[in-house]
């Protein structure tokens, strides 16, 4: 491919390389994003060139890499076109098989296709599977068509169209309307208008602008950010592009963790492609538009997704918050104006621009517009990255798409918005995915993060664990977060370990709120949530393990505690056989190894005399 | 130099310059929004929380650090609102439990109506007010204190835990430090607080945000502390 030096290259280009594509016969498609590799993609994608290569194939099909499909927990995937068939779990061992029935004789490798649990019929269609079919996947679904590492796959999918004709024919206010028409809203977890912030940034006095993609995605079983920008850098680097053309911005960076070596890699890849092609750089385009994209590694701190406390790591500093009085669209970055957004925001920017604004304001509820991905993870069938259009409830996406419950247990909890969102009953499952209505029932939309718990869950535990990962990475720098997250796990912990109390209770609630209220950044104002969600939806469980010192679910091991009564023991060693665990010790009495109980209540069941006893 | 803007803490009326700090604006009109981490003539971080206020806009409420907030033309500010007491007792709550061992933080417990923790005592020998670090840092220019570790293991260290030839030993850092101000003389061993300090806890049980001469007061230009002279019987 040649430089790009004139819009009219763009299409020129585009049409080249349409043309090169359509002259492939036989297509494989291979999923391998970081759920892909670590399923073995690698391992696969060697056997199947070796096979390619040996039967003389390698000129006939062409092997495309992807990111990550989605579907994380049937990786690594394997598409074959034009036969049009999903082959889920590929293992290398299956690749000469499937070389030889599907691209040699045009023939279904039936065993190697998704069996759907409910209906138990063979899904051999990408577009059947039901995992996919109740989806929108507007952003992760090109996923499926692109190599990120090769420019030419986004462009021929239509790629850098939107930028072309936002540098052509639109002014910079026209690109801010377009977003602010669309109702576009930060993918990040604040929900804050994009074209607002983007206003402001532009508004605001200096000569200096940036723009930054927060790709710092932290949360515990939350991994949308990393899929898009495994999957599809250059969706993100065109939507930055449009977003600095708005602001009147010439640097952008975007800040990825250094713990998604992959998205480091592909995103670099992409950033250096697009220069060559003279997509980045000096006058792109021949427009009198400059821009340029660093990438910025992130050390592995939760709070460097806090803007403010990323902006700092940025700039070489400790990465911790500041007080956001003035906002970062006045003083950010080198205390410049700054226009910071996630980056799924970042990626629906370039959609907005090609489609058109009604397109994007015609999806979704009244407040919250457009698609969201959700890495929905936990006690349910299918786990993976689900897009769906914003107002989608809950139990679509938890049953229809996530199939329901594992081992026909009941579904008790999700907890939504990552470790500092909240825990929603099953009662509420009819909420629809909207900023409002998640926030007024005590959660969060967050980046999202999906975690579905089953009744074998204790909210307590869960309120316990995520607590302890806010804990653990709260920056340490204001009082209500550092003491008060502490103190927070210790009255749980107390909860937990049977040493509760009524009054620490209402301590707990009032200390909730006061870290609420006074923390510094985002991080300490939200991390009561998991506590005070819970409180509300299932005060019952923290009263059974304050007042009769019980844990419902039977997680909290201190809680639990099975003994047998000497005095009553008849020796009879039943227990000992029923005891799954090996935990039962025949000395001179029978006696209860604490350390091997899992406290299953089998030996209580089967003693005869009523000597064992839970206490 | 910065436009003079009028603000109003507490309904009066007060002319600061803009972009100045709320709490600095306030103490010095006699205001006492309490405070710890706060000190004139560095940079305020917001880390102690004491000093949250409420701004008022519109109708919609924001709590945020004084000491942090600049000042605009028109700010309507509440520092002893219902809400704001609420949370900065159970800050100052916070923070007694984790320091009970100093005269300063007690100070700041009386000055508030705290009389009990509901949290067991830890007797930590730092509340991370940063008061040192910057003193240091922006008076000194020397940087030779500053805080290492996340989280719960954030704290006040020496680079390499050796003092730096730059230490001027200016000994400011100790000046400074809420914990080495002079102990009370009483049986301030007793973890918790005592409130048998006769001009502290029992002076002001039921009227909590009565002025006790806190001896922080001393470094944060308090006016009472400088009319102190004149204020006291002969």
């Amino acid at each position: 491919m040649s430089r790009l030096v004139e819009v009219s290259d763009l299409a020129s280009c585009r049409e080249g390389l349409t043309r090169e594509r359509s002259a492939w016969p036989i297509r494989v498609t291979l999923s391998g994003g970081t759920c892909g590799e670590a399923s073995g993609s690698t391992g696969v994608l060697k056997a199947l060139t070796t096979q390619l290569h040996k039967d003389g194939l390698a000129e006939k099909v062409h092997v495309r890499v992807t990111g990550c499909q989605g579907f994380c927990q049937e990786e690594p995937l394997l598409i074959v076109e034009p036969l049009d068939v999903l082959y889920c779990n590929v293992k290398s061992e299956d690749v000469s098989e499937i070389v030889r029935e599907s691209l040699v004789n045009g023939r279904v490798v039936e065993r190697l296709c998704f069996v759907d649990g409910a209906s138990g019929r063979t899904v051999q269609r990408p577009a059947d599977l039901p995992f996919f079919a109740k989806q929108d996947r507007e952003l992760i679904g090109h996923n499926q068509s692109i190599d990120p590492c090769d420019i030419g796959d986004y462009i021929a999918n239509g790629g850098y169209s939107a930028l072309a004709h936002v540098l052509t024919s639109m002014s910079p206010e026209a690109v801010i309307e377009e977003i602010r028409a669309s109702g576009l809203r930060g993918r990040g977890g604040g929900g804050y208008p994009t074209a607002r912030k983007w206003e402001q940034c532009r508004e605001a006095s200096g000569q200096e602008r940036y723009v930054i993609c927060n790709a710092d995605e932290g949360d515990p079983g939350a991994y949308m950010d990393r899929g898009l920008l495994e999957g599809n850098p250059h969706s993100i680097l065109e939507g930055m592009m449009i977003g600095a053309y708005a602001i009147g911005s010439n640097q952008g960076y975007v800040y990825v963790r250094n713990e998604y070596p992959l998205a480091v890699a592909h995103t670099r890849e992409a950033i250096e492609q697009a220069w060559d092609l003279g997509l980045l750089g000096e006058r792109i385009l021949g427009t009198d538009f400059s821009f340029d994209v660093k990438v910025a590694r992130g050390a592995g701190a939760f709070v460097c997704g806090e803007s403010t406390a990323l902006m700092a790591s940025l700039e070489g500093q400790v990465g911790e918050p500041r007080s956001k009085d003035i906002h970062t669209v006045e003083r950010g970055y080198l205390d410049r104006p700054t226009a910071l957004n996630n980056v799924e925001t970042w990626a629906n920017v370039p959609r907005i621009i090609s489609n058109g604004s009604a397109w994007f304001a015609g999806k979704g509820t009244d407040q919250s517009k457009g698609t969201k991905i959700f890495a929905l993870t936990g006690h349910v069938k299918n786990t993976g990255l689900v897009e769906v259009e914003m107002g989608t409830t809950l139990r679509e996406i938890i049953f229809d798409i996530g199939g329901g419950p594992q081992n026909g247990k009941q579904i008790k909890a999700v907890q939504t918005g990552g470790p500092s969102g909240g825990c929603l009953p099953a009662a509420l499952f009819a909420l629809p995915v909207d900023y409002e209505a998640l926030s007024a029932a005590g959660s969060m939309m967050g980046s999202g993060g999906m975690v579905v718990m089953d009744d074998s869950a204790c909210m307590v535990d869960v309120a316990r664990y995520f607590l302890k990962f806010l804990k653990d990475e709260s920056c340490g720098k204001c009082v209500p977060c550092r003491v008060g997250t502490d103190r927070m796990l210790e009255i749980l912990a107390d909860f937990a370990e049977g040493r509760g109390t009524m009054e620490q209770l209402d301590t707990l609630k009032d200390l909730a709120w006061a870290v609420g209220a006074g923390s510094l950044c985002a991080l300490g104002k939200t991390a009561p949530n998991p506590v005070l969600s819970t409180l509300r939806y299932f005060h019952d469980e923290y009263e059974a393990h304050i007042r009769d010192r019980r844990c419902p679910a039977g997680v909290c091991r201190a809680l639990a505690r099975y003994v047998i009564d000497p005095d009553l023991c008849a020796d009879c060693g039943q227990c000992v056989e029923a005891c799954p665990h090996g935990a039962i010790l025949e000395a001179d009495v029978y006696q209860i190894d604490q350390t091997l109980c899992e406290q299953c209540g089998l030996c209580a069941e089967t003693c005869v005399v009523g000597a064992i006893s839970r206490v | 130099m910065a436009r003079t803007v009028t603000i109003t803490v507490d309904g009066a009326t007060i002319q600061t310059a803009e972009g100045s700090s709320v709490l600095d604006a306030a103490l010095e009109a006699g205001i006492c929004i309490p405070n710890l981490c706060h000190m004139p003539s560095v940079s305020p971080i917001g880390a102690c929380r004491v000093c949250i206020v409420e701004v008022v806009d519109d109708g919609r409420r924001k709590m945020t650090a004084s000491c942090t907030l600049g000042a605009r033309d028109g700010m309507v500010v509440e520092a002893h609102s219902e809400t704001v007491l609420r949370a900065r007792r159970h800050i100052v709550e916070l923070i007694v439990a984790e320091a009970p061992n100093s005269r300063a933080v007690q100070d700041l417990a009386a000055r508030v109506g705290v009389t009990r923790s509901r949290y067991p005592m830890r007797d930590k020998h730092c509340v991370l007010c940063g008061r040192c670090v910057r003193v240091c840092d922006e008076v000194w220019q020397s940087k030779s204190l500053g805080f290492v570790g996340r989280g719960g293991d954030r704290h006040v260290a020496l680079p390499f835990d050796k003092r730096p030839d730059l230490c001027k030993r200016c000994n400011s850092c100790v000046e400074v430090c809420p914990m080495t101000i002079t102990p009370c003389p009483g049986p301030m061993a007793v973890p918790g607080i005592c409130g048998l300090c006769e001009s502290q806890t029992s002076m002001v049980e039921n009227i909590p945000d009565t002025c006790v001469m806190c001896e922080l007061g001393r470094g944060f230009q308090c006016a009472r502390w400088q009319l102190r002279g004149l204020l006291a019987p002969a």
